[in-house]
């Protein structure tokens, strides 16, 4: 215990400039980091840059009050109350340009910022001879000569800005993400926007220590980016901010050290290189996840080809083999294929081959009625045999229920494709128990008669009586019906759909 | 349940839709589709959201590749038919700062046809300017489009479709969002259109005007429900069944009109 206390101490002792750079940095990353999110989310990431440029002129003004009117050399809270009173006339001059002119905000911006940096960088070089601070330190940044009087206004700004979030957290919650519902229940937007650009200029002041005017947005802006890639709510986003711009510190910190160059440019390539490295990685939308799912992904008409495969080929056990020369798309494909079928409890599938489940084969079978009444009505269309099946097969796919209805409906729920082969009955309609329209039974059902619509009224049938559906006439369009007397009757088609009766097994 | 076939005129129909189906993944946005809306004729496109209005309306200017089906323009496949249609955008897909005069925005209807080497001719500004006048925005030539009223910057683009010289016009929703006197101008403006000679098809929201507003009805979701009449499609048992279970308020509104037709 007491010995790396002692070691501590010494190290301090001879390291003290290093351990106020560390503090400073920490704390100066941490704030930037939360005072971005609202900077990103607010899309005033040009605002920011405009500020830390502008403040320039506040120091270089301020400097010289304090120069002239006391005598006193270099005052800091003279620079920083001049630097803050820059950065608020800044925004306000910019509100009122793109407020009041044709010019829209973004080019408000570049006037201003370019205007007052420009002003502030011609009266620095026409009092050049009185001012005795290094102006480049602002331009660039001079972590290792932060003293111990800046630590402390560093730390003032991170308490009233933290403060400022923290107490403020709802209202600036609700003015970022829709103000005018926000002003609707007497929050005050204008001041909050107020109370918002002075926090961002407080912040941007003790940022251009740091990294300086022109890198100060990379400290501000980039770890609030990161961390909206990885949040899915505001306050998160706030912490993951946070701890992205201390990361992003040290990490550059660290770099500088190593490599010997300036920490400000280290500090923002660590951030940028950050960014990139959570944007490939992060778990929901980052790059690697997107283009995994897409290539776990397995297109809905693949799943559905496989299903017909096994419906088709009848054994009970269909051998990989037998699906990957009949499928074209390989293996793997067929493998994932497997995977969600077998997530749908539409197949099981072993080391062997694959099998239908009950309700794969029903799947299997809506999509062979979806194919071959897409099939018919092609045919119907006049479209060349040739073409029946491709087409049909691309259509297939196209199987709402509402659309299948529909198309059996207007065919007039025929018996079999063009090709002759049978057109299954909607499996998940036809069971026992429901009620439903006689036009879409077939021969062999049996029912009892429950409702019978206006179309039906004139039929010698009664509701409660037992039926059995006799063949369709030839013609394909008149449904017949055996009742248990022996009788027969015969139907049209909207007849059929006027009687409604209950299915029995 | 068979399509209705709209009503016989002379010549080949304004727009002619055949078996129109077209689909986003497993889902049929418009099935079977087949009409024919006639020539000179103010056509309202109505239905719920999400029935597929817009998806028609994309696919009669061609921006989709149906899956089957196909669109006829005075009796010409789409791809001969280029600016015989004209579409008129939702108020909010513009930038209304942009420092353009009324008579510019006019005047970009002819744009198609001017090459570049060239000057408007003294007949594209003619041309301008009668489309100013046919709906009623000639005083305004010089005005800059953003300061014009709602209704009126909705004109000044029927006018700028009029000048391109296209027979059919495409509205989407151009009654969203107007006040009601807005929607009268609008209304005189489509008729003085409709006299002039153009096919005029609206998507259009409110069924309680739907009737008074147009000659002929379209009534989509997914396939084509009824084409023909207001007092044919405004049926309670057809709004029923396509805007499910929302009966008592169409029978308010059929009521409100005097009576089912």
């Amino acid at each position: 215990m007491s010995d790396w206390w002692e070691s501590l101490t010494a190290w301090h002792a001879t390291h003290a400039h290093v351990a106020r750079a560390l503090l400073a940095g920490s704390l100066v990353s941490i704030v930037c980091g939360v005072t971005g999110c609202f900077i990103v989310l607010r899309r005033m990431a040009f605002l920011g840059d405009a500020l830390a440029h502008a403040m320039l002129a506040g120091v270089v003004i301020g400097y010289l009050l304090m120069k002239w009117l006391f005598g006193l050399e270099a005052h800091a809270p003279a620079m920083l109350v001049g630097a803050l009173i820059a950065g608020l006339a800044t925004v306000g001059l910019v509100g009122v340009v793109s407020r009041q002119s044709r010019v829209k905000e973004d080019a408000a911006i570049g006037i201003l910022y370019t205007g007052i940096f420009a002003l502030g960088g011609l009266i620095a070089s026409y009092f050049s001879h009185y001012i005795h601070i290094d102006l480049l330190h602002f331009v660039t940044g001079n972590l290792l000569a932060v003293e111990l009087a800046d630590l402390w206004t560093m730390a003032g700004v991170a308490a009233i800005v933290l403060s400022a979030v923290i107490l403020g957290f709802r209202s600036l919650q609700l003015t970022s993400f829709d103000p005018v519902m926000a002003a609707s229940l007497g929050i005050p937007v204008a001041a909050l926007d107020y109370l918002l650009t002075t926090c961002t200029s407080l912040v941007v002041v003790s940022g251009v220590h740091i990294v300086g005017v022109i890198l100060v947005v990379g400290l501000l802006i980039t770890p609030a980016a990161t961390a909206l890639l990885v949040s899915r709510r505001l306050s998160g986003m706030l912490w993951m901010s946070a701890f992205f711009g201390l990361s992003s510190f040290l990490a550059g910190y660290a770099l500088s050290e190593w490599l010997n160059v300036a920490p400000g440019s280290a500090i923002v390539v660590a951030g940028t290189l950050q960014f990139a490295a959570v944007w490939m990685a992060a778990p929901e939308h980052g790059l690697a996840a997107r283009w995994l799912a897409r290539r776990r992904a397995v297109p809905q008409a693949f799943r559905e080809d496989v299903l017909g495969c096994l419906q088709r080929d009848g054994r009970e056990w269909v051998p990989w083999k037998v699906l990957t020369e009949r499928l074209e798309g390989g293996a793997t494909l067929l493998r994932r294929a497997a995977e969600a079928l077998s997530a749908a409890h539409h197949v099981e599938f072993s080391r062997d081959g694959l099998r239908l489940t009950d309700q794969g084969r029903d799947e299997a079978l809506r999509l062979r009625r979806a194919h071959r009444l897409w099939e018919t009505y092609l045919e119907r269309l006049g479209t060349p045999a040739t073409d029946l099946h491709r087409r049909a097969d691309q259509l297939e796919h196209v199987n709402d229920e509402r659309a299948v209805d529909y198309l059996d409906d207007k065919l007039g729920h025929p018996l079999v494709d063009p090709h002759g082969a049978e057109i299954p009955v909607d499996s998940k309609r036809i069971v026992a128990g429901a009620i439903v329209r006689v036009s879409l039974l077939r021969e062999g059902h049996q029912a009892i008669v429950r409702r019978l619509g206006p179309a039906a009224t004139m039929l010698p049938l009664a509701i409660g009586r037992q039926i059995r559906v006799g063949p369709r006439r030839p013609d394909h369009a008149t449904w017949t019906i055996d009742l248990d007397d022996g009788s027969v009757v015969a139907l049209d088609h909207r007849q059929a759909d006027d009687v409604l009766v209950e299915l029995r097994d | 349940m068979s399509a209705t076939v709209g009503p016989t005129i002379d010549g080949p129909p304004a727009i002619e839709i055949e078996h129109l189906t077209v689909s986003y993944g497993q889902v049929a946005a418009l099935l079977d589709i087949s009409v024919a809306i006639g020539a000179g004729q103010l056509v309202g496109i109505i239905g719920p959201n999400g029935s597929g209005k817009s998806t028609l309306v994309k696919a009669i200017l061609g921006f989709l590749r149906p899956d089957i089906g196909r669109v006829r323009i005075f009796g010409q496949p789409l791809e001969r038919a280029t600016g015989r249609v004209a579409y008129v955008p939702q108020r909010g897909a513009v930038d209304w700062d942009f420092p353009v005069s009324v008579r510019e925005v006019a005047l970009m209807g002819r744009y198609g046809r001017i090459p570049w080497w060239r000057e408007p001719s003294a007949d594209d500004f003619r041309a301008a300017d009668e489309a100013l006048e046919t709906v009623r925005m000639a005083e305004y030539r010089d005005r800059r489009i953003g300061q014009l009223s709602g209704g009126q910057q909705q004109r000044v683009f029927m006018a700028r479709a009029m000048a391109q010289g296209a027979e059919i016009l495409l509205l989407d929703e151009p009654f969203a969002g107007v006040d009601a006197s807005t929607e009268r101008a609008i209304l005189e403006v489509l008729s003085r259109m409709r006299a002039a000679g153009r096919t005029l098809v609206v998507v259009h929201h409110d069924l309680a005007t739907a009737a008074e507003y147009f000659d002929n009805l379209l009534l989509i979701k997914q396939r084509l429900y009824a084409y023909g009449p207001p007092s044919a499609v405004l049926d309670q048992e057809l709004l029923a069944e396509v805007y499910e279970g929302r009966l008592q308020v169409f029978s308010r509104l059929l009521a409100g009109r005097g009576g089912a037709p």
